[in-house]
């Protein structure tokens, strides 16, 4: 008993020397403030577009809800949608692209360490980043603007505490999927390509363009079995309140079960691949 | 004039050499930039099932602008792309250098650089979406028509190319302008939609500051409905000479002003 508490101790500790890459990361986002504020100000813009887009079709309807979202709704949905992408989609395909591509992840490889908890680490620290700036500046936001066009304002913390934990799973998630997506950079040289194909397929698939209840029905259901709802679209759909507890509860432990599937898929994968670089020499 | 287009194919021909290593990586640029036109297309069905018409569009009629403005980005996209690169590492890697030996301009040096052939799949959609307006009679073709249809698509090309060079310029003086040129390149994503939607600020930036609505909304808008000639087509030849001179101005500046990092 004894043993295994001071193992699970050292276990602990081993998991401090990964400290260091979430601070560079930090570091690393300061240095170039510049350039990092005009990137987030491109993504704001194009969250404006779509807020413009929606208030036009909104203006055009004769309905009061689309979809099932009425405008207040869908302005919040498409805010907390930029909030919660900003903390979840922390992208690591280009790093090990060039990783690969520069041969560093060979020097990574006798390191003592594990690469993917290495990577994970600086995701993580990059998440701390965005989560202060932009996503918590733009909540607040998104908080003034309900208090002013609300009837009935009410700040619920539970939600938004499972809103969190929901986005902190899907940030997960979407890491194991990148890292399993980011080992096609052995097959291909054109990461950014791939980039690009993938990031176009995941706006639709985690609901950041459209929320997903626009989609067919058949379409939808096919949706339930892909964990890339569980990405963006069920944390918003938490915080918007519209759905029940136990549902919430059913939607959090589906993300549990998909970090737990690609984990152990991450793991096979990489292990194969290792084994092939071993072959070639590299 | 034949020496330029000489010097042009041997570049292109030594591209297309380099593509066939690798066909795999064609087809991931070409699928990229399809994918990404044909989400900005499955939004307009989606939300159009909810709703008769947007501002007084209907579906067919985004459909067209939508296509119409995919032209002139993707040309932009096809023969400048290496704009991109004079923003971001150029000068910082002193590869400009290379450009003011040669006894050709620096400008031609720069175009012929790279031929993105990734752009094809963004041009298919554009084409194919503009073909469709034409088949379910959202425009009709006519002689004039479609000589005013080349003409604007190739003063959109310049004003896309112009804005690119005028931003990217700036890294003569700030070393790296890559952030700034993709700012105001992402205005062109305000201008696939009608420019009505927007409020006025935003309206005025994308069509005279940066004027990407005169490369794609206010021309496609001349097809479809009766507007004067005067205020689309005619003015967006206008301001993409305006703009081209401009930028080209700001790059010669610039060219003056450039100090080699010396390597």
């Amino acid at each position: 008993m004894k043993d295994s508490i001071l193992n699970f101790n050292k276990k602990i500790k081993d998991l401090f020397i990964y400290t260091p890459f979430i601070k560079s990361v930090l570091k690393d986002n300061l240095a170039y403030k510049g350039t990092f504020y005009l990137y987030i100000l491109c993504k704001i813009l194009c969250v404006f577009i779509t807020y413009y887009l929606w208030k036009a079709i909104f203006l055009s309807s004769n309905n009061a809800s689309l979809g099932g979202f009425t405008k207040i709704e869908m302005v919040t949905y498409i805010f907390m949608s930029f909030v919660c992408s900003n903390i979840v989609f922390i992208s690591m395909t280009t790093k090990i692209g060039n990783d690969v591509m520069d041969g560093t992840i060979s020097i990574n490889l006798i390191k003592p360490i594990s690469y993917k908890l290495k990577l994970l680490s600086e995701s993580f620290g990059e998440m701390i980043y965005k989560l202060i700036f932009p996503s918590l500046f733009i909540w607040v936001g998104v908080e003034f603007y309900k208090m002013y066009h609300m009837e009935t304002y009410r700040f619920l913390l539970s939600n938004t505490l499972l809103f969190l934990l929901s986005s902190f799973l899907g940030f997960i998630i979407y890491f194991l999927f990148e890292f399993c997506f980011g080992m096609l950079a052995f097959y291909s040289t054109y990461v950014w390509g791939m980039e690009i194909i993938k990031n176009s397929i995941l706006t639709f698939l985690t609901g950041q363009l459209i929320p997903l209840t626009f989609f067919p029905d058949t379409i939808q259901k096919i949706f339930d079995y892909l964990p890339f709802a569980s990405m963006n679209y069920v944390p918003v759909m938490i915080y918007l309140g519209k759905i029940n507890r136990s549902k919430i509860i059913f939607l959090i432990g589906k993300q549990m079960l998909w970090i737990l599937l690609l984990e152990i898929f991450s793991y096979i994968l990489w292990k194969k691949i290792t084994k092939r670089i071993s072959i070639l020499g590299g | 004039m034949r020496y330029y287009v000489k010097i042009y194919r041997l570049f292109l021909s030594q591209y297309i050499k380099s593509l066939m290593q690798s066909k795999l990586n064609f087809f991931v640029g070409m699928f990229g930039s399809l994918f990404v036109q044909a989400s900005g297309i499955v939004f307009l069905y989606l939300v159009f099932e909810q709703i008769p018409l947007l501002n007084g569009w209907s579906v067919e009629e985004l459909i067209f602008i939508y296509g119409f403005s995919q032209i002139p980005k993707a040309l932009d996209h096809l023969f400048a792309d290496y704009i991109w690169l004079l923003s971001s590492r150029m000068i910082t890697n002193g590869e400009f250098d290379r450009y003011l030996l040669r006894p050709v301009p620096a400008f031609f040096q720069l175009m012929c650089d790279r031929f993105q052939l990734d752009a094809i799949g963004e041009l298919l959609v554009g084409v194919a979406l503009v073909v469709l307006s034409v088949n379910n009679g959202t425009v009709q073709i006519t002689f004039a028509g479609s000589i005013l249809f080349i003409i604007s698509i190739l003063a959109g090309f310049l004003i896309f190319m112009s804005v690119k060079l005028f931003f990217a310029s700036l890294a003569f003086w700030l070393t790296n302008s890559a952030p700034i040129l993709q700012l105001g390149y992402e205005i062109s994503n305000f201008t696939k939609y009608p420019v009505s939607i927007y409020p006025k600020p935003i309206q005025f930036v994308s069509s005279f500051i940066v004027p990407f609505a005169f490369a794609s909304f206010y021309p496609a808008s001349y097809f479809i409905r009766d507007m004067s000639l005067w205020t689309t087509i005619a003015a967006e030849v206008v301001i993409s000479c305006i703009a081209w001179i401009i930028a080209r101005s700001v790059f010669v500046k610039g060219m003056s002003v450039y100090n080699s990092v010396g390597n």
